[in-house]
């Protein structure tokens, strides 16, 4: 049986739009924490993630519902609530004037550590992100990836039971990026915290993550281990082939799934050359390719069928990409659309 | 709870004194204006100290019908105008009166044509001493002395020049009032003794028979000999006397605390779009202390700055005529409440501007024009006193008239601040409040 640290019910917020206009940026979401999981919230961007962390981390007033954080409600016990968590925003949120040390130990008072207790811990944390050696230098003096390191390190600095990362990976290399990413598996492997993951890069999720709640526009659309959600499309391969500027018939589409065993669903979609799909027939001068996109159980063994029917019918295929399942292909399912479109 | 509200204003206080810009901004930029305006009226200032205030104009009407004190005949209204008017055929200059240097007073007549003299400009002010002065202030068996007003019709258009008048007319109105209550105070315990003392009674009725009983009051109405003398340092001493730099100083002084307060307050928005005001409002800290912690922050700034240019205006005072002169008065303890009142006038009105505009952009753009806007109409670069009145009545809104008057005030030694005190403190508190209920309010989204 699994504790839950974080319980969120009928949690929703509505916010007015400029025109008068009023919309729920977070819509009657129920979410179960688990003490030592790390929850990830998948979506892509504007799709509520941010929204509904600042509300579980008491930074918005949700228009209704509410989240119990170690049994405590974000809305009726801030403060009990709020030192059970750790904050890491999605934006490097120091002060640039003061040292890495110094920022540390601002943010530790914040959280009512005692002088003892904050300078121990202080070390540990610098120890931890590697930055012993640069402790006392501005933090304006720092590297993209250095301040991200120092703005993780704030938010694990009183040892929450709850840690909430928001995109923290965003607008760094990928060394960085990897280090990040460890430092949020040994939170959970040396430390046993609970970690609230958001982000919109789906590698980063199925990496890091015990569950994941897909969202979308303001609602959760899946929740599960990344296994279960896998499951909901049928462990099927996706086969993206590219057919340049040729035009592929419904005919043809019908085919691959009355001919080949395995094959769920074929569509064909114009992409411009950039990646974006083209918008709309009167748009003719953008340069187009044409994409069929097969889901196929056992999709590699189904190839060789697909590419025959389709020469049979005229048309040539220029290449060929084979995706196993994973979360884009469940956010695909899900909702029709890629997560980075 | 108070410690996280100290490691907030701690915070501020450190990133801002160690910005060596800010330094320059809030430090020496003020001061080197104030030094090139000083310089300029150097020569003043290595003649003589100070600029002398000399020969104000002033109108003396006598309107005392004086009165008879046990068969005496006595005008007390005679005691002003003999104080101040300068006896026909005296050389002024030889007169040992420095009254006669500071004043160029005229008896008039009447009221009417003094006043109408003021209005023009002829005169700075007007000392009317009403009919029954002496009656009222003369102490009989019968009579008690009763409070009486002398009128002191001073022109708008001279500040200055007029609280002179009004500090003189004041301190010769206690001097008479002293004397009168020392007389009534020695004859009642006369009459009392007497009365106890059959032998002593008898006595006392014996000499003022004879009039061998004949003491001398006159010390009770001489300034100078008197030892109440209420004010009368103000009358002939440092009050008369005006450096450049003080008015120039102050003026600057406060102007720039004005832009250090609306950019200090305005970093409540810089927090806030930088994310650490999330950061902190994550934090276990109520939303209150967080915003108080900041505007503590940002009046400890203006404290700092203001303290420390009265400071250096003295230093550069002092090197202007080659000895160490403290500039801004004896009265410490009201130099402090004038400092804290106007710096937290300031940190007010900068909390109600970044709580009402959406983006530090913004707040850096208003109260910046706010800022120019008051050091314009307040003092900052010209006297108000050269402003016509209307514009005069919008000066006396404004943060950096009664803070500059404050500090002119104390340097002279005048104590009457507690006008300034009380607009600067009401600003202050009213508008500080409002500030920190409006962003509370816009933070609870």
């Amino acid at each position: 049986m699994h504790e839950t640290l974080v319980q969120v019910r009928g949690m929703s917020k509505e916010f007015k739009r400029s025109t008068g206009e009023k919309f729920f940026a977070v819509k009657d979401v129920d979410l179960d924490i688990r003490r030592g999981e790390i929850f990830s919230l998948l979506g892509p961007n504007g799709a509520g993630k941010t929204t509904l962390i600042s509300m579980i981390s008491g930074l918005l007033t949700p228009t209704q519902g509410d989240a119990l954080i170690g049994g405590h409600s974000i809305t009726k016990e801030p403060i009990s609530a709020k030192r059970l968590l750790g904050v890491v925003p999605q934006e490097i949120a120091l002060y640039p004037q003061l040292s890495a040390r110094q920022n540390l130990d601002f943010f530790g008072k914040m959280y009512g550590m005692g002088t003892a207790d904050r300078t121990q811990r202080i070390d540990q944390v610098l120890n931890l992100i590697d930055l012993k050696e640069r402790q006392h230098d501005k933090v304006e003096s720092f590297s993209g990836g250095m301040k991200r390191r120092v703005n993780i390190g704030i938010g694990l600095l009183h040892q929450p039971q709850l840690i909430y990362m928001d995109e923290p990976t965003v607008g760094i290399d990928p060394q960085n990026r990897r280090r990040v990413l460890d430092t949020v598996l040994r939170l959970r492997q040396e430390m046993g915290m609970t970690v609230l993951y958001t982000s919109h890069l789906m590698e980063e999720v199925q990496e890091l993550s015990d569950r994941v709640a897909i969202i979308d526009h303001g609602e959760v659309i899946a929740l599960g281990t990344v296994g279960e959600l896998i499951q909901k499309v049928g462990e099927e391969d996706r086969l993206v082939f590219n057919v340049g500027d040729q035009t592929v018939p419904d005919a043809l589409l019908e085919r691959f799934k009355a001919e080949i065993p395995g094959v769920t669903s074929a569509t064909y979609t114009r992409k411009a050359v950039s990646g974006e799909e083209a918008a709309t027939d009167n748009d003719t001068e953008v340069s187009t390719d044409g994409v069929v996109t097969v889901f196929a159980k056992r999709g590699r063994s189904a190839l060789p069928d697909i590419i025959r029917i389709a020469n049979e019918g005229g048309v040539n295929v220029l290449s060929v990409e084979v995706r196993e399942p994973d979360l884009e292909a469940v956010f695909l399912h899900l909702t029709g659309r890629a997560l980075r479109d | 709870m108070l410690s996280k509200l100290w490691a907030i204003t701690w915070k501020d206080l450190y990133s801002t004194f160690t910005d060596r810009n800010l330094i320059l901004i809030m430090i020496v930029t003020p001061l080197a204006l104030a030094t090139i305006i000083g310089v300029a009226f150097s020569s003043f200032i290595r003649g003589g100290n100070d600029v002398p205030v000399r020969d104000i104009p002033v109108a003396v009407v006598n309107l005392d019908e004086g009165a008879e004190a046990n068969g005496t005949p006595i005008n007390n209204g005679d005691i002003f105008v003999n104080l101040l008017v300068p006896p026909e055929n005296v050389d002024e200059s030889t007169e040992d009166n420095p009254l006669f240097d500071l004043t160029n007073a005229v008896q008039v007549a009447d009221a009417e044509t003094a006043r109408a003299a003021v209005d023009s400009g002829d005169y700075t002010a007007a000392i009317i001493i009403p009919a029954n002065f002496s009656a009222k202030l003369t102490y009989s068996q019968e009579h008690s002395i009763e409070p009486v007003e002398v009128e002191v019709y001073a022109s708008a258009s001279s500040p200055t020049a007029a609280s002179i008048i009004r500090s003189i007319a004041e301190s010769f109105a206690n001097q008479i009032a002293t004397g009168n209550i020392t007389i009534q105070s020695t004859i009642e315990a006369l009459i009392v003794r007497a009365q106890s003392d059959p032998a002593f009674g008898v006595l006392f009725a014996a000499a003022s028979a004879s009039g061998s009983f004949t003491p001398d009051f006159a010390p009770a109405f001489t300034p100078g000999e008197n030892p109440i003398t209420i004010e009368q340092q103000t009358v002939t001493g440092q009050a008369a006397t005006f450096n450049p730099l003080i008015l120039v100083g102050a003026g600057q002084a406060v102007f720039f605390m004005m832009f250090t307060a609306m950019g200090s307050a305005n970093s409540v928005l810089e927090e806030r779009r930088d994310g650490t005001l999330n950061r902190l409002m994550a934090s276990p800290t109520p939303r209150y202390l967080i915003l108080l912690g900041k505007l503590l922050g940002t009046l400890v700034i203006c404290i700092v700055q203001v303290t420390a240019l009265l400071l250096a205006l003295t230093l550069i005072g002092s090197l202007l005529v080659g000895q160490l002169q403290f500039l801004w008065g004896s009265n410490l303890l009201a130099l402090a409440a004038v400092v804290v009142a106007v710096s937290l006038a300031a940190t007010g009105l900068g909390s109600v501007v970044a709580a009402l505009v959406r983006t530090p952009e913004q707040g850096n753009i208003v109260g910046g024009v706010i800022s120019m806007a008051m050091g314009v109409l307040g003092g900052a670069f010209i006297s108000t006193d050269v402003f016509p009145e209307a514009i005069q009545s919008f000066s006396r809104l404004t943060i950096n008239y009664w803070g500059t008057d404050a500090f002119s005030r104390l340097s002279q030694n005048q104590t009457d601040i507690s006008t300034n005190l009380l607009a600067l403190l009401g600003i202050g508190i009213v508008l500080f409040s409002i500030g920190l209920a409006i962003f509370n309010r816009r933070l609870n989204v």
